[in-house]
């Protein structure tokens, strides 16, 4: 196998540690094209999410910047260097999986010291390295334990261990929260947010977890069928999500989407189906122009929906309670406009609904998305 | 309305009844099972005149393992089903716990042509292959040879465990081996220094069930080997001569050729559970 170093004279920066994807392919056999031109730069010590449903691609993509699986075309470069043809363990990276892969037979002072211990380097500096991880991750009493003997949240420091020991020019996690208890999820997200503050490293995170997509990513890839729908920051994909897909897909509870029907009443525009009419305030609105008299997909966000009819008469409609749940902390409303569903959520904890009242429920101002029903692309000025 | 079941008779008796009524049946499956080996170890301690009989007097005694002792070829039987059954199971681990790991992880034409041979192998009948092994054992100069015998037994080994193998690396996490990888390991690395040390149980319940097959296999060392090298099976069958049947003295070979397989089984029955359950 040879290794072209297209990136000119081989070097070995580990400060500069962007990583490029440029039209990345995966095929498995003839039939599954599991990843599809995917361009992507993660900037140095830039911490992405690449969040999709299970099958869109998201793990393939991580595991062939990894070098776990081939790459079907395309290039991928980490720094200066095309790394396409490197093995594994030429490409300096380290990665944390879902089920941790610590390994059972070793301490877990061992396991942190294996990746160490390849590349020759004497014991005494091994030390040093596992003291400051452990330092870090609070590991100190766990050195002579066996992975088995580790709670499931111990075992995924370890292995967050093994990776900041190594000081590789980047992180790659694939799921790692995956098998914790939500608690833990919790708690650990906010370890590796820590972690990634005190030891900046470019780091690609999988999820199909959009929370810790949101959280945790100072950019959020969205991906679908193997192909990236959406990059951007957490703020910018929830707030103009590029199509259908997106919004659904970002955002919990999920957000609601009406078929409406474009219609202009004197200067405005107003959304009308069956059971609803909107007044169209959204800056996307003159975008809409162009959809008169033709159905379109309106989007609304649970939490952009408020109880009551007290702000303007021509942003609000009338539901059917179907569901009431109770968090405590406030109240979800499962309701149903016509023939659509419509999540609400955010209502104040105290107010007394039980299944079949008629509620009113108004939009908030410029909350209002639309999609092309055909496309499903978000319809924008 | 919910039927009413009427209890099965055995839940009506009293407790007392049905624990006795349990511990008979099990003792009397255990009594089915146990009854030839005790049988053998019983005749084993009889004299030559006392095996004829159906009632056999009270005479026992242990000449028969003296007098088999001192056959020479008798203990040179023993050392060499030792020795062949050792190196058929180490030369046949070697081969079978990286074919079932190459079944386990790979694919491709090379795993599938592998698979597809073994496949093969295992659906013709064991006992198929020994006229055709006799001649080719001849023609290469290897009958009643070590390696003559060694050969086919790492074999059939091959043939039969690299699908166990491949069941317990299947049941094994990959990604212990891919964090190796990426932890500077190569391929080969990653295997040795992880995924093998992970299938240890595995391995040891392997060897077990190798060696044992080796060391009670019948057909193969009859045919196969004639004077130069005898193992303990055939020896055992010789002492059906024409001067008549030495059962007593068969009888205390067999439970010394017993006396192995029973302290390895014994000691390696914890990892042979345990293997196959991964």
């Amino acid at each position: 196998m040879s290794r072209p170093e297209a990136g000119g004279p081989e070097k070995h920066e580990s400060c500069m540690a962007s990583i490029t994807l440029s039209k990345l392919n995966k095929h498995y056999g003839a039939l599954h094209h599991a990843v599809k031109d995917v361009d992507l730069t993660i900037a140095d010590r830039e911490f992405v999410a690449l969040v999709g449903p299970s099958g869109c691609g998201k793990s393939t993509t991580l595991r062939m910047i990894a070098g776990l699986e081939d790459i079907s075309g395309g290039e991928i470069r980490i720094g200066e260097r095309v790394v396409n043809h490197l093995p594994p363990r030429d490409r300096d990276v380290a990665m944390v999986f879902q089920n941790y892969a610590l390994y059972q037979h070793m301490s877990v002072y061992d396991n942190l010291a294996f990746g160490l211990r390849n590349k020759k380097i004497s014991e005494a500096e091994i030390k040093a390295a596992i003291d400051r991880a452990a330092e870090i991750l609070g590991l100190h009493d766990l050195m002579k334990r066996r992975p088995r003997q580790l709670s499931g949240g111990q075992q995924q420091r370890v292995a967050l261990g093994r990776c900041i020991v190594r000081n590789p020019v980047a992180f790659l996690f694939d799921e790692p929260l995956s098998n914790l208890d939500a608690k833990l999820r919790a708690q650990m997200r906010i370890e590796i947010k820590r972690l990634h503050a005190q030891v900046p490293t470019t780091s690609v995170f999988v999820t199909h977890d959009q929370v810790e997509a949101m959280t945790l990513g100072d950019r959020v890839v969205v991906m679908r069928d193997g192909r990236v729908q959406q990059a951007g920051t957490p703020l910018v994909v929830y707030n103009n999500p590029v199509n259908r897909f997106v919004a659904g897909f970002i955002g919990a509870p999920a957000m609601n989407f009406l078929d409406v029907t474009i219609r202009r009443e004197g200067v405005v525009l107003v959304a009308q189906s069956a059971a609803v009419k909107l007044a169209i305030t959204e800056p996307s609105g003159e975008a809409l122009a162009a959809w008169i008299d033709r159905p379109v997909v309106m989007g609304v966000r649970p939490e952009h929906l408020v109880l009551g009819g007290d702000g303007v008469l021509s942003r609000s409609f009338q539901a059917n309670v179907e569901v009431v749940e109770q968090l405590g902390s406030e109240i979800l409303l499962e309701t149903r406009v016509g023939q659509a569903r419509v999540t609400v959520a955010r209502v104040a904890p105290e107010t007394q609904l039980a299944a079949g009242d008629q509620v009113r429920l108004s939009v908030q101002p410029g909350r209002l998305h639309f999609f092309d029903p055909n496309s499903e692309a978000a319809i924008t000025a | 309305m919910a039927m009413v079941k009427e209890p099965l008779l055995f839940a009506r008796l009293p407790l007392g009844a049905r624990r006795l009524l349990f511990g008979l049946v099990l003792f009397g499956i255990c009594f089915l099972f146990a009854f030839p080996v005790l049988w053998l170890i019983l005749t084993s301690l009889r004299l030559e005149s006392g095996v004829y009989y159906v009632h056999r007097g009270t005479e026992f005694t242990l000449g028969n393992f003296a007098e088999v002792l001192q056959d020479e070829r008798v203990v040179e039987a023993f050392a060499n089903s030792a020795l062949i059954a050792t190196l058929a199971t180490v030369f046949s681990l070697l081969v079978t716990v990286s074919s079932g790991y190459m079944l386990s992880r790979f694919q491709g034409p090379a795993a599938r042509t592998w698979f597809g041979t073994i496949y093969v192998f295992r659906c013709v009948p064991y006992i198929s292959w020994v006229l055709p092994l006799y001649f080719v054992a001849q023609s290469w100069g290897l009958y009643d040879t070590y390696t003559g015998l060694l050969l086919p037994h790492i074999a059939v080994h091959i043939c039969f465990f690299s699908w166990l193998m491949k069941g317990f690396f299947d049941g094994i996490d990959p990604s212990m081996e891919y964090a190796a990888l990426i932890d500077g390991c190569t391929r080969w690395g990653a295997f040795i220094r992880v995924a093998l040390p992970s299938a240890v149980p595995a391995i040891a319940a392997l060897g077990v069930l190798c060696w044992l097959f080796t060391w009670n296999e019948f057909l193969f060392a009859l045919i196969l080997t004639g004077n130069k090298v005898p193992v303990i099976t055939v020896v055992m069958a010789q002492f059906v001569t024409e001067m008549g049947m030495r059962w007593n003295l068969m009888a205390a070979t067999a439970v010394m050729a017993l006396l192995p397989a029973f302290v390895l089984a014994l000691f390696g029955q914890k990892y042979v559970i345990r293997g196959l359950r991964l």
